[in-house]
């Protein structure tokens, strides 16, 4: 089927612009597809969604880490739903962690915000490689 | 671990996590349910559970400081967001159908393989 309101220039992948802000065919499938992981793996979906947003979607890495932050939003608060409603979270556990958590993030995004491409890309890279050790032997 | 002391270290390893997760653009869950596991010996479950309870507000923050910055589009990934919210309870249910073992393996090669072609891509010139 046709996508009408893509043009065949936009299969080469040039770097998409997330000032554009349409949800389009493939950010959809982005969003589907890191939710769907959240759900099967029990974690935020960040680890795929960054990495589709960047190969598939042709975002540069920097959109790509702040698209996958707000969509992470959604996601996870669905998650804290579902699992609240089941009575499995550990509040005081929860609240330890995310007061240091909310300090660093500040101070992450900011380093985001400043940080070149290519070492992004790099910091990026060696992440999911640790990742994809730690989740075959654990 | 117990006590004051466990507490200090769940602190201090949301601070290292938020801070990865924020340069990252990650939630932390791939950090912090491992660590809770354990050290605190939570189930899985539970883990998970309480891991995306703080992985709720840090990407609030990161992104309210990404939008101030004018980086990225918070309205465009809300509005993706929404769609992996229903992709999430359809994994949900997927994931009791299979075993975990098998998704972990399919996903860990996946990753490597984007692994590689990142760090390749962040030594060679752009």
């Amino acid at each position: 089927m046709a996508d009408r309101t893509t043009d065949s220039s936009a299969l080469a992948a040039p770097v998409a612009s997330a000032e554009r802000g349409r949800l389009d065919r493939r950010l959809a499938t982005i969003g589907g597809a890191g939710g769907l992981l959240s759900g099967l793996l029990g974690v935020g979906g960040g680890v795929i969604m960054v990495p589709l947003l960047v190969l598939w979607a042709g975002y540069r890495q920097r959109d790509a880490h702040a698209l996958s932050l707000g969509a992470i939003i959604p996601i996870s608060l669905a998650g804290v739903i579902t699992y609240g409603a089941a009575g499995k979270v550990r509040v005081g556990y929860a609240l330890a962690l995310a007061g240091g958590s909310i300090v660093g993030a500040r101070l992450g995004a900011g380093l985001l915000a400043r940080i070149e491409e290519r070492p992004l890309k790099l910091v990026f890279g060696l992440f999911l490689g640790a990742v994809s050790i730690l989740l075959v032997i654990r | 671990m117990s006590g004051a002391l466990l507490y200090v270290s769940l602190v201090g390893f949301g601070f290292l996590t938020g801070g990865a997760a924020g340069l990252l653009g990650v939630g932390g869950g791939i950090m912090m349910v491992p660590f809770l596991t354990l050290v605190t010996g939570l189930s899985q479950h539970a883990a998970e559970a309480t891991s995306l309870l703080v992985v709720l507000p840090t990407a609030v923050v990161a992104t309210v400081v990404l939008q101030r910055k004018g980086i990225g589009n918070a309205w465009l990934a809300l509005r993706f967001g929404a769609l992996g919210a229903v992709g999430g309870v359809l994994g949900a249910l997927v994931a009791l159908s299979l075993p975990g073992h098998v998704l972990r393996v399919v996903f860990a090669c996946f990753l490597a393989a984007v692994a590689v072609r990142l760090v390749r891509d962040g030594l060679t010139s752009a």
